[in-house]
């Protein structure tokens, strides 16, 4: 176990090395130039032009900046944003960085047990208006887009009966929005994949064994049929996190959160390389964390996996 | 990685305890939002007009603009002019402290100006103003330390020589700040702490969210009645919109499409405060790209075919008023008395005619180039050419980049523009947009004009001068330089219980006056 997480995270670093030449030059392959962004209406004023193409050592060859950049990552600071004039990249998202994970992670936290709770109740009453109502409910939360929904709820509950506050970040008030928006969408999927396999499973030898001997009808559903299932919920809730973290760009914009999507957002309209390339490169860490924990949890749900031997 | 999970909890913590009711401890802070976030809060890096909102409550220059866009004196209590104009001796104002405590004299201004100057230190807008000094150029180069064209002659007087005379030196807003500020809070001071004069300083700047700015307690205009400042920053106007009607800002700018809001609506509305914005617009008409543009009668032809009444009403909500100059209201050297330039398709048809282009026959195509935010004002430009002269126009939507690049190389021939002003008197637009050297002419030139912005710029006498700018102005528009285009509708709305937010056409005066009632 150890030895297959050790090769796992020796083979990410491979994966965070591409992503890291990939966005580098991706980046610079898009349209327009950081000086002239800076420059603006001076745009024209080559002396000014060459002096802060010199400033910013963007008047070296690529390979030369892509060396340094690769020095900035490994000292921590990510390079000079172009945008902040004087400030490292990891000034910048240093209070994002804390913002948009905690957004994805409560949301996760939130979705999934909901997500399993109304799943398994619709499978266990497979065909019942109840079941019917929760499929079209589900069916709605994974088709409203984001942003409707959170202006559906701006209206709603600031506007209209002022119980929150329309939009900001510090308070746990400031929370509840944007994580119900989050969270929606997900849940319904959790719900809609939990429903399918658990209207497997309940068909299963194993299943009318365990009410043979008499086991409780609760500890069948919950133990003997959701733990089976979990193997293919666990492996969507990692690509879930994924839409998680998009998803995040989206509600921080809505909700005006100064968290990594929206300065993503604002780099790559300012042409802010550094902090763009930053925000890739930490998006793709995450993203790839959290499905090598869900590849690890595999071991813990179904003793019949082992790593190692799969492996050689 | 250093995340600082301590400052996160603290945060929230201390949000908590606001949302549990303990509110009017905060109340005595402003809130006011801001488009977006900072990008410096420095003096010497200046160089963004949003920066420029927070940065003008912390620092000051030798002079200020009050509510009614006048110029009064600031850190300088009065001036005069040094042989030939070649310079000014400046009366520095006595009894003013920086926010360290330390007090304001003439060697802090060598100490800014030095700054501005010195290599590597990334200056913004400010700098340029300082090229006329006598020394600026070798402590660009690195050649001087020191800037030998300020005089310090005693504590309160500084004698600021020039290589050519520049008689608006006084009313550039160059921030002045504190010479001891390196030693204090070091060589990166600038993120950190404020080192200014003005009614606030610097307090804490929480990225993509606020800044926030304490009273300076011994302003020299007298403290602050307000505790601070929390510009907040929100980025969509529909936002900022909800978070004014639930009492979660104080003052909003108004922006975009919220002006239509606010104009619609009457408790709205009756809380706006408005100014005519700093800045002309323009079309221009670049002649040695297109070849008919050469022609006098055609450059009328286009602007007789533009409506500004349609356009303030359709593309500006109402919030702009109609330009016929190149000088805008509230702006020193603005002449009101400009004929209007009225909408006549009969008659530009005509012109056209006569220019041998009847009903457009023998127009070459051209390009009207705009970027994707300007979009809906050019396709508006170019149906009413096509519809009015049969003109061959088309749309070209170019990347803001790309786009400032060639209109400044003079390279586009046809665009419409903005301009804003960097200080404020009309010689800023009438020189930087139609004077043939400057590096921003916009495709029309002629001598006798060059010749009176010369002049102006050697006459220290207010009104002879802008005598000369309404002669100058004048010249342009009997010659269809340019097409001149609605000027915007600066504009803010103030929550009840506050008094003193007073907007002028540079943006919100410092908020040194404002009270909040409980």
């Amino acid at each position: 176990m150890l030895h297959y997480a050790t090769r796992r995270l020796l083979g990410l670093t491979l994966v965070w090395a591409v992503a890291l030449i990939v966005t580098f030059f991706a980046v610079r392959a898009v349209p327009g130039d950081p000086i002239m962004v800076m420059l603006s209406d001076h745009a024209g004023d080559a002396a000014l032009e060459a002096r802060l193409r010199a400033d910013y050592g963007l008047d070296r060859p690529l390979p030369v900046q892509f060396l340094a950049y690769i020095g900035d990552v490994l000292n921590g600071t990510f390079g000079l944003s172009y945008r902040y004039v004087g400030s490292t990249v990891i000034d910048v998202i240093r209070d994002g960085m804390t913002i948009t994970p905690l957004l994805a992670l409560s949301a996760l936290f939130i979705a999934v047990p909901l997500g399993l709770f109304f799943g398994v109740f619709a499978a266990v009453r497979a065909g019942s208006w109840a079941d019917t109502g929760i499929i079209l409910l589900l069916v709605t939360f994974i088709s409203i887009p984001s942003f409707a929904l959170a202006a559906l709820l701006v209206w709603m509950l600031s506007l209209k009966l002022a119980l929150l506050p329309v939009a900001g970040w510090g308070s746990p008030a400031q929370l509840v929005l944007p994580v119900t928006v989050l969270v929606v969408g997900p849940m319904a999927v959790i719900a809609r994949l939990t429903r399918t396999y658990m209207l497997e499973v309940l068909d299963r030898d194993f299943v009318r064994t365990a009410r043979a001997k008499g086991v409780r009808e609760n500890r069948v559903i919950w133990r003997h049929a959701l733990g089976n299932t979990m193997v293919p919920i666990v492996t969507s809730i990692g690509l879930i996190f994924g839409g998680l973290l998009s998803g995040a760009f989206v509600v921080e914009t809505v909700f005006n959160i100064p968290g990594l999507g929206r300065i993503a957002i604002d780099s790559v309209l300012a042409r802010d390389y550094p902090v763009t390339m930053s925000i890739v490169l930490l998006f793709t860490v995450f993203y790839s964390l959290i499905n090598l924990c869900v590849d690890l949890i595999y071991a813990w749900l179904d003793p019949r996996i082992r790593f190692d031997e799969a492996a050689a | 990685m250093p995340i600082d999970l301590k400052k996160a909890l603290g945060a929230t913590a201390l949000a908590t305890a606001i949302l549990a009711g303990s509110g009017s401890a905060m109340a005595a802070d402003l809130r006011v939002n801001i488009a977006a976030d900072p990008s410096m809060i420095d003096p010497i890096t200046y160089s963004e007009l949003i920066a420029g909102q927070v940065i003008s409550n912390m620092y000051e220059s030798f002079t200020a603009i009050d509510a009614d866009g006048q110029v009064i004196p600031a850190l300088a209590e009065s001036w005069e002019p040094l042989e030939g104009n070649l310079g000014f001796r400046f009366k520095l104002r006595e009894g003013v402290k920086f926010h360290s405590g330390r007090e304001f004299t003439a060697e802090d201004v060598k100490f800014s100006f030095e700054e501005l100057l010195r290599p590597g230190n990334k200056a913004g807008l400010n700098a340029p103003y300082l090229d006329v000094v006598v020394g600026a150029d070798a402590m660009k180069d690195g050649s001087a330390d020191t800037l030998s064209g300020v005089t310090v002659v005693d504590d309160y007087t500084v004698e600021v020589a020039f290589t050519r005379p520049d008689v608006l030196f006084p009313i550039y807003p160059i921030y002045l700040f504190d010479s001891g500020i390196v030693e204090e809070a070091g060589p990166e001071w600038y993120n950190k702490v404020s080192a200014g004069t003005g009614a606030f300083k610097f307090e804490n700047w929480s990225r993509g969210q606020k800044v926030e700015l304490a009273a300076h307690a011994d302003y020299w205009g007298g403290a602050p009645a307000i505790d601070g400042v929390e510009f907040v920053v929100i980025p969509s106007p529909e936002t900022a919109m909800a978070m004014f009607e639930t009492g979660d800002l104080d003052v909003m700018v108004v922006d975009g499409p919220s002006m239509r809001r606010v104009l619609g609506n009457p408790e709205l509305k009756e809380r706006a405060i408005t100014a005519a914005r700093a800045q002309v617009r323009y079309l221009a008409m670049n002649s040695d790209l297109y070849e008919p543009f050469k022609d006098k009668r055609v450059r009328e032809a286009v602007c007789r075919s533009l409506d500004q009444d349609a356009m303030i009403a359709g593309l500006y909500s109402g919030a702009a008023k109609p330009l016929y100059g190149q000088v805008t209201e509230g702006v020193a050297g603005y002449n009101p008395d400009l004929p209007k330039i009225e909408y006549d398709p009969e008659k530009a048809k005509a012109l056209l005619a006569e220019a041998g282009y009847p009903n457009g026959e023998g127009l070459p195509p051209v390009k009207l180039s705009t970027t994707e935010p300007n979009k809906n004002q050019h396709l508006y430009f170019a149906s009413q050419l096509q519809e009015v002269l049969n003109m061959p126009v088309d749309v070209e939507l170019v990347e803001r980049g790309t786009h400032l690049k060639s209109i400044n190389s003079g390279q586009t021939p046809f665009f419409a523009w903005g301009w804003s002003a960097g200080y404020p008197d009309g010689l800023y637009f009438l020189s930087q947009l139609w004077y043939s050297d400057s590096p921003y002419n916009r495709g029309w030139k002629n001598a006798e004009f060059d010749a009176l912005i010369d002049k102006a710029s050697m006459t220290a006498d207010n009104k002879e001068r802008y005598a000369i700018y309404h002669e100058a102005e004048g010249m342009l528009m009997d010659d269809w330089g340019t097409c001149p285009l609605p000027v915007s509708t600066l504009m803010a709305t103030v929550r009840d219980g506050v008094s003193g937010v007073a907007i002028q056409p540079f943006g919100l005066v410092p908020f040194a006056d404002v009270t909040i009632a409980e």
